[in-house]
């Protein structure tokens, strides 16, 4: 094992893991007394195949991708704004910390009957469900990369004669753009979280209400092959959210702080 | 005083800060109370409902429930997650070997699980609780993962040239010094449980606060929902709030020593 | 005469094997004898530290011997105690000063009365009986050290090992430092060998100096340091062979640098 060096043994251990999982997984299949409740490896990768040449499967893809993208959009703009408004004035804080202290902790499920019952089984369901996922976290640290913005280039830069909002604009905002950074890539597994959510439960457009389906009907290869496309958009997500923050804050990377 | 200067003052920002809420609520009351929209109902009959419903009527059959899948999913995933997170921290050829597996997993929203699973195990609430304790076993098994391999090499070192037994090792030097990530991992698993707790009851359960809430406004039983959702808020609220506290104490020194390192 | 302590015959260490293999240390033999202060001077980067790091048995030299007490030294020994040059990462954050001095005692399992005899009699040697109670990163950097070397204390070592011990910390603490490690020697009869790159201080403190040079390392010198009466700072410093020692041995780095 010394013999090898890490960057070789690292991917190489990673593959051996997947194929014993899938082994095990096979094995499971054949121990399992109804075919259905577990079905084999090959079955599901033919699923796979076949699901992935369904044009409804691609657009219940582009749904949910869409609807968690607007959402994740949506929320960034609201937080911000609200964030910095929390950041710069601190009787705007103290007004508001009461509510937002309050309403951080509690996710976002927690108001789905009444979105459900308001907006209906619909695509606006979803990106409400979205926006009110993720919007406080990205408030709130919008507000702590302004509040941690540098009092000595904000001074230097009023001494030039930029008016409030030119401040705000070239020295806060990229001050705490670290801060916004992280919030936002933070945020992005939890927008699809939601709309699957909104899909299962509230039927909303997507891959969320297709599983639903599958389930109900009892399909339940189709079941499988949809956690598996679900698995895989999770990690294109994640992957993608953190090029994205790594390609805009390059330069900012040395600042990052992440607090406890 | 200049307006920034009086925008500042103690006093005001003070009454702000108790004002606004207690206003805004105030005014919810009083702006709702003649209510015929039958989305929004009046708050004093949802504080009526509310009093009806949960306080003892639905405790035992409804809340008891919930919270204790809840608590006990979350405290499955916070011991396996920290037996194992500390053993794939110290031995990277396993992380290795589990990596993509565990990144795989947690890149599926949980909710999704679950109809897998009740297909493999079953309706019974014991997959409720299942799916519970492996959502939330991710982010504190990530976080003692990265705390574990975080310890300073140096102290390491020192346990070493003084002889600390491994366990002492394992036990006073990296699970104490992992532990500030531990307790950021458990606050998100405390979290993604109650998340999980709710989703799971509103995909389809007989009982828990979740289930009635759902079913409330599937029903249009509208202020039953209410009841429900303001529940659900407060639970979400006060649990956050104990972990919190919970989670300042004991890591009363890492906050010191912070802030030591900052000023320096 | 006096016994041999620590004895070092023919260490070498290099890392990785093969094509891309480092050679630290070429040929090191010295020996250190019972109750000497040894210093080990040498140019930056010339593998001081991975010296300490095999002599602490935190790693295995590549060929050569070193034994402590006639013994070969395979893995931590338990006579000897290791002070860091980074005193604060040495230090647990999490525990205060009387636990952090008292954590290398728990192991040993003495009986509580005698445990915490060891930790007020070292607190007190280094002069941080007010401190007990306080947290490392309340403290200065020479507290911080102070508490090292005071935890090393209540080990009760024979031998007491320092890596570049008082590099980080300002002059004036530096002496008060160096003076509590003669004290150190005097009252606890211990062998100290310290790793220093300061040239006076290595002087100062030492019965012999060991000069190390060239790459891989070696021993290039090694000088008995005698001086008349009690080590003082400010009269031992002005004597002429203090001056004179000093610049044998910066010449001897400077060839070999």
């Amino acid at each position: 094992m010394k013999r090898f060096p890490a960057s070789v043994l690292q991917p190489l251990l990673g593959v051996v893991g997947i194929i014993l999982l899938l082994v095990l997984w096979q094995w499971g299949s054949t121990q399992v007394s109804t075919e259905r409740a577990l079905p084999s490896v090959v079955a599901v990768g033919t699923a796979l195949i076949i699901n992935l040449q369904n044009p409804a499967v691609w657009l219940a893809i582009g749904q949910t991708l869409g609807i968690a993208l607007a959402g994740w959009a949506a929320a960034a703009v609201i937080g911000v704004v609200l964030g910095i408004a929390v950041g710069t004035s601190r009787a705007f804080s103290a007004a508001t910390r009461g509510l937002l202290d309050f309403l951080r902790p509690i996710p976002a499920i927690v108001i789905l009957p009444l979105v459900l019952l308001v907006l209906g089984p619909t695509t606006e369901m979803g990106l409400f469900l979205v926006v009110f996922g993720v919007v406080l976290p990205i408030a709130a640290q919008t507000a702590a990369g302004v509040e941690a913005a540098d009092p000595v280039a904000r001074s230097t830069a009023r001494s030039f004669g930029m008016g409030t909002l030119e401040i705000l604009w070239r020295v806060v905002l990229p001050g705490a753009s670290p801060y916004i950074g992280t919030a936002m890539r933070v945020a992005a597994p939890v927008t699809l979280v939601m709309v699957v959510v909104a899909g299962m439960l509230g039927g909303a457009p997507g891959l969320g209400s297709l599983l639903s389906l599958a389930q109900m009907t009892g399909r339940y290869v189709d079941l499988f092959s949809y956690v598996v496309i679900l698995g895989i958009l999770g990690l294109i997500v994640q992957a993608a959210s953190t090029r994205a923050e790594r390609a805009v804050l390059h330069w900012h990377t040395s600042y990052r702080q992440e607090g406890i | 005083m200049s307006v920034r200067g009086f925008t500042n003052s103690r006093p005001l920002l003070l009454t702000l800060e108790i004002g606004v809420p207690v206003t805004l609520l105030a005014w919810w009351w009083f702006a709702s109370a003649s209510s015929t929209n039958p989305f929004f109902p009046s708050l004093q009959k949802i504080v009526t409902e509310f009093g009806k419903l949960w306080l003892f009527d639905h405790f035992l059959s409804d809340i008891v429930p919930s919270m204790s899948n809840f608590v006990i999913g979350f405290a499955i995933a916070c011991v396996a997650g920290v037996l194992l997170g500390t053993l794939l921290g110290l031995v990277p050829p396993l992380n290795w070997l589990l990596g993509p597996i565990i990144q795989f997993i947690r890149a599926v929203p949980a909710v999704a699980l679950l109809p897998i699973f009740i297909a493999m195990l079953g309706f019974g609430n014991e997959v409720r609780l299942f799916i519970i304790a492996l959502a939330a076993l991710f982010p504190v098994l990530i976080s003692t993962i990265d705390g574990i391999r975080g310890t300073d090499a140096l102290l390491v070192d020192m346990s070493k040239v003084y002889r600390f037994s491994r366990i002492e090792r394992l036990w006073f030097v990296y699970l104490r010094s992992a532990s500030p990530q531990i307790f950021s991992g458990m606050l998100v698993s405390l979290q993604v449980a109650f998340i999980v707790m709710i989703t799971s009851e509103m995909l389809g359960a007989a009982r828990g606060i979740g289930a009635m809430t759902l079913m409330a406004q599937k029903s249009f039983d509208i202020l039953g929902m209410w009841a429900g959702i303001v529940l659900l808020g407060i639970l979400g609220y006060l649990v956050n709030l104990l972990f919190s506290m919970f989670r300042r104490r004991a890591l009363a020194w890492h906050l010191g020593a912070q802030r030591a390192q900052a000023s320096n | 005469m006096t016994d041999v302590r620590l004895d070092v015959r023919g260490l070498a260490k290099t890392y990785g094997s093969g094509p891309g293999a480092v050679p630290i240390i070429g040929d090191l033999t010295f020996d250190v004898k019972v109750g000497e202060i040894v210093s080990i001077v040498g140019p930056s980067g010339i593998g001081k530290t991975t010296l300490l790091k095999c002599l602490a048995g935190l790693q295995p030299m590549t060929s050569g011997s070193a034994t402590i007490d006639g013994r070969p030294i395979v893995g931590p020994p338990r006579e000897m105690a290791l002070v860091f040059q980074e005193y604060t990462r040495s230090l647990m954050p999490w525990l205060t000063v009387e636990k952090n001095v008292f954590m290398p005692l728990r192991h040993l399992r003495l009986p509580k009365a005698e445990a915490a005899s060891r930790v007020a009699t070292a607190l007190q040697a280094v002069g941080l009986t007010d401190a007990v109670k306080k947290f490392p990163w309340q403290l200065s950097g020479g507290m911080q050290q102070r508490v090292a070397i005071a935890r090393a204390l209540a080990y009760r070592p024979e031998v007491l090992v320092m890596d570049e011990p008082f590099a980080s910390v300002d002059a004036q603490t530096r002496f008060e430092l160096e003076d509590l490690c003669l004290q150190i020697r005097d009252e606890f009869a211990m062998t100290i060998v310290l790793v220093t790159h300061d040239i006076d201080e290595a002087v100062y403190l030492s019965d012999r100096v060991v000069v190390l040079g060239e790459k891989p390392a070696r021993v290039t010198r090694i000088l008995p340091v005698e001086f008349e009466g009690t080590r003082d700072q400010i009269v031992t410093r002005a004597l002429p062979e203090f001056g004179m020692l000093r610049s044998e041995i910066l010449t001897l780095i400077r060839k070999t640098a």
